[in-house]
């Protein structure tokens, strides 16, 4: 049976080595680099004409950009705009990196954990980093309840610090096991057709698994889209946080 | 227009109004199919995203308590209590989606947590 994970395997392209550290660009950074190159050269190219009837690049791209719009304003309001070019970078990359990972021999970036909790981190630090920058102390209320008694505010604040600390944690597991999970069972299910392709009289039931796996293939590319769409609505709500700590 | 031109137009109008009616309402049950298997999709993205809410914050509070054990050598009465703090965060985060997810669905004219109202 071919190995399901082998799909996920990172190899040194140019190896480089600064100061001691690994710094090689793997098969990983290429997808990465590949996702930043395509998603300009399409932004470019379809900006290009910015005709007042849009032809049909540029409503892809004004498409894209009124749909994280509409979700930007709807959870930050208008003064979350600032965060747009912010999110629409995160979404579209993420995006980019779960589509790319569909195509056969491609390599989902976004399957490594290390990558989503990259991206994680980052929303997290800018939370923290405006939230401070804007609200000072106050930023702190986020923690402290209005209408708890006293008496069990100590423990409350606890619970919405672990709260708080938990949210990077949930926000790159959730894109990096979905990712992961789905690629797993679409290579097992391709296994599956290839067992019994060669397992004789078996054969007749080789196209169950291959139906199996066309069925997820479809659903995998919802996942590809719903999971960035999630990463990029939950940065909304936390940088919302930054914004208006009091609620 | 004679009377009986006048019939003919009549009867081709009611015949027409029938036809568009069918067309609609297959169109409906179609769109309420879609509407189905979309809302079906939805609970499953939240069902997984609320499991990795509780896990997430279960698994902070542990750490926080074990590395305050390992620092103060208090094994293992802070993790216990960190567990617990951790789950009970991890349960504040799930209402705190179950609110919001409450409002999306109250935006676009829905209930969750409500059967169909029925007939007995």
């Amino acid at each position: 049976m071919p190995d399901p994970i082998h799909q996920f395997d990172l190899y040194r392209i140019f190896p480089l080595n600064l100061g001691g550290w690994d710094v090689s660009f793997t098969n990983s950074a290429a997808f990465m680099l590949l996702a930043v190159l395509l998603t300009v050269a399409f932004f470019v190219l379809a900006t290009q004409s910015r005709a007042l009837v849009p032809g049909r690049l540029q409503s892809v791209a004004e498409i894209a950009h009124d749909f994280v719009a509409g979700m930007v304003r709807e959870s930050m309001g208008k003064e979350g705009m600032k965060f747009f070019p912010f999110v629409f970078s995160l979404f579209i990359f993420i995006f980019v990196c779960n589509m790319l990972g569909m195509i056969p021999l491609g390599f989902t970036v976004t399957s490594h954990i290390v990558v989503t909790a990259a991206l994680a981190a980052l929303v997290f630090v800018t939370v923290l980093v405006v939230g401070f920058a804007r609200n000072g102390l106050h930023f702190l209320k986020l923690f402290v309840p209005s209408d708890v008694p006293i008496y069990v505010l100590p423990m409350i604040t606890l619970i919405e610090v672990i709260s708080f600390l938990s949210r990077p944690i949930s926000h790159s597991v959730r894109l990096f096991a979905n990712m992961l999970a789905g690629h797993i069972t679409l290579k097992v299910f391709g296994g599956f057709v290839v067992m019994l392709l060669g397992a004789g009289s078996f054969a007749v039931l080789a196209p169950l698994p291959l139906l199996m796996a066309v069925a997820i293939t479809a659903l995998e590319v919802l996942v590809a889209f719903l999971q960035a769409y999630v990463f990029a609505v939950l940065t909304c709500m936390y940088l919302n946080d930054a914004l208006h700590p009091g609620h | 227009m004679s009377p009986r031109e006048r019939a003919r137009f009549e009867s081709r109008i009611s015949e027409l109004g029938e036809q568009l009616g069918k067309a609609r309402s297959r169109r409906e049950a179609e769109l309420s199919v879609g509407a189905d298997a979309e809302m079906r999709g939805r609970g499953m993205g939240y069902g997984m995203r609320m499991a990795a809410e509780l896990v997430a914050a279960v698994i902070v509070g542990g750490v926080i308590g074990w590395s305050l054990d390992w620092v103060l050598g208090s094994r293992p009465w802070l993790f216990l209590l960190f567990f617990l703090l951790g789950f009970a965060a991890g349960v504040r985060n799930l209402m705190r989606m179950y609110e919001r997810m409450q409002r999306e669905f109250a935006a676009r004219g829905g209930r969750i947590g409500q059967s169909a109202p029925d007939d007995d």
